[in-house]
């Protein structure tokens, strides 16, 4: 009987199986890899329809946060400025910068400025500025030193465990409210230590339940 | 192209943080057209043109044009760009994704319902009851609730048509100014039934103009002979307003004050109060508290309970209901006898012939039967109550009928304590003879304008005055409309209506009370409103709706100067009533000889009689194209997506007819194709059909959808007639129900009792159950701290109208499946409302149960979800994750009382931009895939405690604790008879913890051990001893 395959058919055999298996098994690795959120997420930093600094506003001039994001006090949402609140200063100051075109151009016309959302979480997650402010959670807990960022981008994954991990141990992430907005505040010693005096204080209990954040 | 679509809304609806733009949202919409030209842009990034782009541009758009063509080849697929567009101005007190209020009102058969809507980012999204409105107090019908999807229905109609093509308002003016009217002869308007005391006015400004213009309110669902017929009893214009909480014996004569005949949810708040023994568990409460650990006084507690339940119990209402179809007035009632239409003419004359109500009358028929007895037993039941009862006739019934029960009132002692008369206007003739006339006139050429303000008559008006070839023969005909239909294309004119959402107007409610129309958002498609043409075709002053709105206020308002009237009109708006405008009480005297006269001409009906009734979906047709009630279960039949002519099972045997059988129903020249169902409970030997169904010209979701039964309606058999023959035909059609059959299994799924017994032994609804020795093999968690949610629903109040249904579907963003996935059983309500028959199959009693999630604190579902995608809250809630969940329905698979839902389908595959408006932005849109299901309004409990603990440590308080009553689930809050209370049961003084000590507590299946957090109040039945 005529031999239709050779005996090396077998290896080859094995070897195929072996590179289609690693294969599949490499692209689900590097697929959950590319696509997990500290990957994707993190360091995204889009191009802005304006290059507003938040280094030269935030830090060097030293606007409070609350300046222009005013609602994330009394709101879940923190706002973007209006376009108005940029021309408060920009019909002085730098009055004809050609950058600054497009701002003005928005304010005549009542058409919106494109912002580019950076900081975006899943829909079926419900972040509320508001309760995390008023507990003590500075800005810089999720958003990073802005205030040393000439564009924006993403410094923190956002992703779910990143928030639990706070929402179960959040003594190091408190602070008073008052210094919620100055990013580069450091407490005199431990700042869980103070941390878990303001939780006790303030009976903060952050949620850890599923409807907590996912409505 | 995915790209463009995502940078305007998210999935879910909510806008993207800032997404918003003031009043006008239609600004980012705009944004989509940009984003089309954006796309054409980018399409041309490799063509030959590019560089033009490029010149005279700045480094940005190079930027821009590299980052999108990077986008279109898929590099940055995984992160889709979303935008933020703000506000270019300031506007004060906004804040971007915090909901805002305001009252409205919403116009319907002639009266006003009073509202609050809430509105996100400019976008009004749930309606409420205004709770400051003497006829609403908070609560809202199922119409209403569903109206703010009707706002965003994507099959309005957009644009001004001319002979069904596409014209502009402008050309429509020149086209009437052109119309020589001269004196106004030939000038016609047909409107719906009207409150509007603007409108009223802008009518005789133009009377003024034309003085021989006619003015015709038609109402298809007319509530005439109610004024007709106080106007034959008392001889003058008097409105009988039913005061129902101080009535102990209630008799409804076809009239379904509980459903579809009530003008506002008044009369359900009222009867439900004669229902309600909760003033008894508050006491009970307290005594339990007091007396908690001495068992010697606990044993006589328990005493003192029954006695006191005893004493309370007998005070509940007794309802009599005689009715052709089994309506929800009919379910609640204690007695109820089924009547052919015209028997219930008959049976209303020997009551008030038994009752001498109306001097010379004899009873006629011999009281042998079940009618006979329950005439006698009715009879002297009524007697007495002399002064403590009410005799009422509903809309459907002749005005005869009416009389009789107004002299029923009168000659018992009623009026001016259960039946108060109000003022009212004297009616100048019958829209029905005015429709008569008006097609006589149209027909003869003599009308040469006609302008239909609202209404749909082409569908609507009765099919043997042939509106439909009648308005074609009209020179200008002009039709103001929601949709482009029947009537519109009938028309020579059409014009897009603006939504009461989104137009300025006023209205009085059932008592009068008048309320400030307000709109919500801008007209979307630039429609006009009633008032705006009345104004067009007087030529006032003023045009728009706000000007002639408050120039007429600002002459009734109070303020000596414009200041004062300013504030007042603030405070109208604010308030959402107008203060001092309610219905004055007036007398009436009974005119019994015209009474009398009347009551010779009474006839027997012969042959098959045909009953018409509102649909509870369609109501006459307006709602045909709003999927949230095309889907919403009729109370009773619980047929969605149609209608079917009622039977009764009896007759369906005689006949040899089963469900869903072909027939066809004639009279005279007339004949409707219709299926048959059976209804237990129907009066034999006729037949009952809704209203609203089988529309031609329609939008996408009611075309073609059920009969049309205005095919057989005519000016004569307006309500009912006699005389149809009735044939089966060929074919077959399929039914989509709910609720496939109405047997509890033997399970005492609902529970009820008659008042007698359960004086005797309150324990009787427990002992309803055998509970064994329960024993979980989990460790049983204590839920002993904070806040422990619960809810305490109300058989004995709860009617089954269905506006808590509706009111969860738009707060929970439910969407809707279409028939031939109900077919297959797929329905996502959160909340159903079931309804249960008892004892025979011909003459039932009915039960209706609202039934949400129960929140099983041993929660089967939670045990077998291999992902943990729901989990139990340290609250006690059953929390949904939806972003976990991966579909594999075991837990719908062990739920007890199936309230879980699965999403088949991507429901929201065909959910147009303009219909995610309607979205709450606070709770996650649910993709294919996915279970989902009642969490309490999770989303208002996290709202409530985020808000309370920010307000307290940004005032560096103590965190207060969550008042009784603060959070409302969205069922709750609608509920007309405040049967559903929901609160903290770890809380021993909050209403839903005092509820739950009752003796009428149940829980639903405990025997399986799964300790719902939702328990029931038993069904009592206080029937009249004699008729057993």
């Amino acid at each position: 009987m005529a031999v239709t395959f050779s005996k090396s058919a077998d290896i080859y055999l094995k070897v195929i199986g072996a590179v289609i298996g690693v294969g599949v098994l490499g692209g689900a690795v590097t697929y959950g890899y590319l696509s997990h959120p500290t990957v994707i997420d993190t360091g995204y930093q889009p191009v802005q329809p304006v290059p507003y600094s938040h280094k030269l506003h935030a830090g060097n001039l030293g606007l409070d946060c609350f300046y222009c994001h005013n609602t994330v006090y009394k709101a879940a949402y923190a706002a973007v400025p209006p376009t108005e609140t940029c021309m408060n200063c920009h019909v002085k100051v730098k009055d004809k910068s050609a950058r600054l075109e497009p701002v003005r151009q928005s304010y005549a016309s009542g058409k919106p400025m494109e912002w580019v959302s950076i900081h975006r979480l899943p829909d079926y997650v419900f972040f509320n500025h508001r309760a995390h402010i008023q507990a003590g959670v500075s800005c810089v807990v999720c958003h990073g030193r802005v205030d040393q960022m000439i564009e924006v981008k993403q410094v923190q994954a956002l992703n779910m465990g990143w928030c639990v991990d706070c929402h179960r141990n959040p003594a190091p992430n408190i602070r008073p409210v008052e210094f919620v907005t100055k990013l580069d505040w450091k407490p005199e010693g431990d700042p869980a230590e103070l941390g878990r005096k303001l939780i006790a204080e303030k009976h903060i209990n952050p949620p850890t339940n599923c409807s907590g954040c996912h409505r | 192209m995915n790209l463009i679509s995502i940078t305007n809304t998210k999935q879910n609806g909510a806008p993207v943080l800032g997404d918003v733009t003031g009043k006008s949202y239609w600004r980012s919409l705009n944004q989509l057209a940009d984003t089309a030209d954006f796309k054409q842009w980018v399409t041309r990034e490799f063509s030959s043109t590019a560089t033009d782009l490029l010149d005279g541009n700045s480094r940005r758009t190079v930027l821009k044009l590299m980052a999108a063509s990077f986008g279109l080849a898929g590099l940055t697929a995984c992160r889709p760009v979303a935008h933020i567009l703000p506000n270019t101005k300031g506007v004060e007190d906004y804040i971007p994704g915090a909901a805002t209020f305001y009252s409205t009102a919403m116009p319907m058969n002639g009266v006003v319902n009073g509202l609050l809507v809430e509105t996100h980012d400019g976008r009004p999204t749930k309606i409420e009851g205004n709770p400051d409105h003497p006829m609403s107090l908070g609560a809202a019908n199922s119409f209403a609730q569903a109206s703010v999807l009707g706002l965003y229905d994507p099959d309005r109609s957009k644009v001004v048509l001319e002979a069904g093509k596409e014209s502009t308002f402008e050309k429509f003016e020149a086209a009437l100014k052109a119309a020589n009217l001269a004196d106004g002869s030939g000038l016609r308007f047909v409107t719906l039934a009207n409150a509007s005391p603007t409108f009223t006015w802008l009518k005789s400004q133009v009377l003024a103009k034309y003085p021989k213009a006619g003015f015709i309110e038609y109402e298809p669902i007319s509530h005439d002979a109610m004024r007709e017929g106080a106007e034959m009893a008392f001889g003058t214009g008097v409105a009988i307003h039913k005061q129902l909480d101080k009535a102990k014996i209630i008799v409804s004569l076809d009239y379904d004050f509980l459903g579809l005949d009530a003008l506002s949810i008044m009369l359900t708040k009222l009867f439900s109060k004669g229902r309600k023994l909760a003033e008894e568990s508050e006491e009970e409460g307290e005594h339990a508290a007091a007396e908690h650990k001495d068992e010697k006084t606990e044993n006589k507690k328990v005493e003192h309970a029954a006695e006191h339940a005893a004493e309370k119990a007998a005070e509940m209402n007794r309802l009599y209901s005689v009715e052709t179809n089994y309506s929800l007035t009919g379910g609640m009632a204690d007695h109820r006898l089924r009547l052919k239409p015209s028997e219930i003419v008959t049976f209303a004359r020997d009551l008030a012939a038994k009752l001498g109500a109306v001097p010379g009358l004899n009873v006629m028929q011999p009281a042998t039967d079940k009618r006979g007895k329950f005439l006698d037993a009715l009879a002297k039941d009524l007697k007495a109550h002399s002064g403590e009862c009410i005799v009422m006739a509903g809309p459907k019934q002749p005005a005869i009928v009416h009389a009789l029960a107004h002299s029923i009132n009168a000659s018992l002692g009623n009026i001016g304590k259960t039946a108060i008369a109000w003022a009212s206007t004297k009616g100048e003739v019958s829209p029905l003879d005015a429709m008569r006339t008006l097609a006589g006139e149209i027909n003869s050429g003599k009308v040469q304008a006609l302008m239909i303000l609202g209404g749909n008559p082409v569908y609507t008006a009765p099919a043997d005055l042939n509106f439909a070839d009648a308005i074609k023969k009209v020179p200008l005909s002009v039709h103001l409309g929601l949709d482009a239909d029947e009537t519109a294309m009938a028309a020579k004119w059409h014009i897009p209506e603006a939504h009461y959402l989104e137009s300025w107007g006023d209205g009085r409610a059932v008592d009068g009370t008048a309320t400030i129309q307000q709109p919500l958002i801008e007209a979307m498609y630039g429609g006009k409103s009633a008032i705006e043409m009345l104004a067009l075709v007087a030529g006032t002053k003023d045009q728009r709706g706000y000007d002639l709105v408050r120039t007429y206020w600002s002459g009734q308002l109070p303020g000596k100067d414009t200041t004062a009237k300013d504030q007042a009109w603030r405070e109208a708006l604010h308030s959402g009533v107008i203060p001092g405008t309610k219905t004055a009480e007036s007398k009436a005297t009974l005119d019994g000889k015209s009474v009398g006269a009347q009551v010779a001409k009474i006839a027997d009906g012969k042959g098959f009689e045909i009953a018409f009734y509102p649909s509870s979906q369609a109501y006459d047709g307006r709602f045909a194209n709003n999927g949230w009630l095309q889907e919403l279960p009729d109370p009773m039949t619980k047929l969605v997506w149609g209608n079917a002519l009622l039977i009764s099972p009896k007759y369906a045997k005689d006949q040899g007819l089963a469900d869903g059988d072909m027939v066809t129903v004639s009279k005279g020249n007339l004949k409707l194709d219709v299926a048959v169902m059976t209804q237990p409970g129907h009066a034999d030997g006729c037949g009952s059909i809704a209203l609203g169904f089988g529309r031609t010209v329609c939008g996408r979701v009611g075309k073609g959808v059920g009969f049309n039964a205005y095919a057989i309606r005519t000016t004569n058999d307006f309500w009912s007639g006699d005389g149809f023959t009735i044939t089966k035909t060929a074919g077959k059609h399929v039914h989509a129900t709910t609720q496939e059959h109405g047997l509890m299994e033997g399970r005492p799924v609902v529970r009820e009792a008659k008042i007698d017994d359960y004086k005797k032994t309150p324990k009787i609804i427990e002992e309803m159950n055998e509970v064994p020795l329960l024993k979980s093999i989990y460790e049983d968690l204590k839920y002993d701290k904070g806040n422990q949610w619960g809810m305490s629903i109300d058989l004995n109040s709860c009617t089954g109208c269905n506006a808590c249904v509706v009111a969860c579907q738009s707060e929970n963003n439910i969407p809707i499946v279409g028939k031939e996935q109900v077919l297959k059983g797929r329905e996502m309500h959160w909340l159903r409302m079931d309804r249960y028959y008892t004892g025979d199959e011909n003459d039932p009693q009915v039960v209706t149960q609202a039934l949400p999630c129960l929140q099983c604190e041993n929660a089967p579902c939670e045990n077998v979800c291999p992902v943990a995608a729901t989990n139990h809250s340290p609250e006690g809630l059953n929390d949904m994750a939806y972003n976990r969940c991966v579909g594999t329905r075991y837990c719908a698979n062990n739920c007890p009382v199936k309230v879980r839902h699965f999403n088949f389908l991507n429901w929201h595959k065909t959910t147009e931009e303009v219909q995610k408006m309607s979205f709450n932005p606070n709770v996650t849109v649910r993709m294919r895939g996915i279970m989902e299901k009642c969490t309490y309004c999770v989303q208002r409990i996290q709202e409530t405690k985020i808000q309370i603990k920010a307000e307290a440590r940004a005032a560096g308080k103590e965190i207060r604790a969550i008042k009784d009553g603060e959070i409302k689930t969205a069922c709750q809050q609608t509920c007309p008879a405040d049967a559903i209370v929901f609160g903290n049961i770890n809380d021993p003084n909050s209403q839903v913890a005092k509820l739950k000590k009752h003796e009428r507590n149940y829980a639903l299946l405990a025997e399986l051990n799964i300790k719902p957090r939702t328990t029931y109040l038993a069904k009592l039945r206080n029937p009249n001893p004699e008729l057993g």
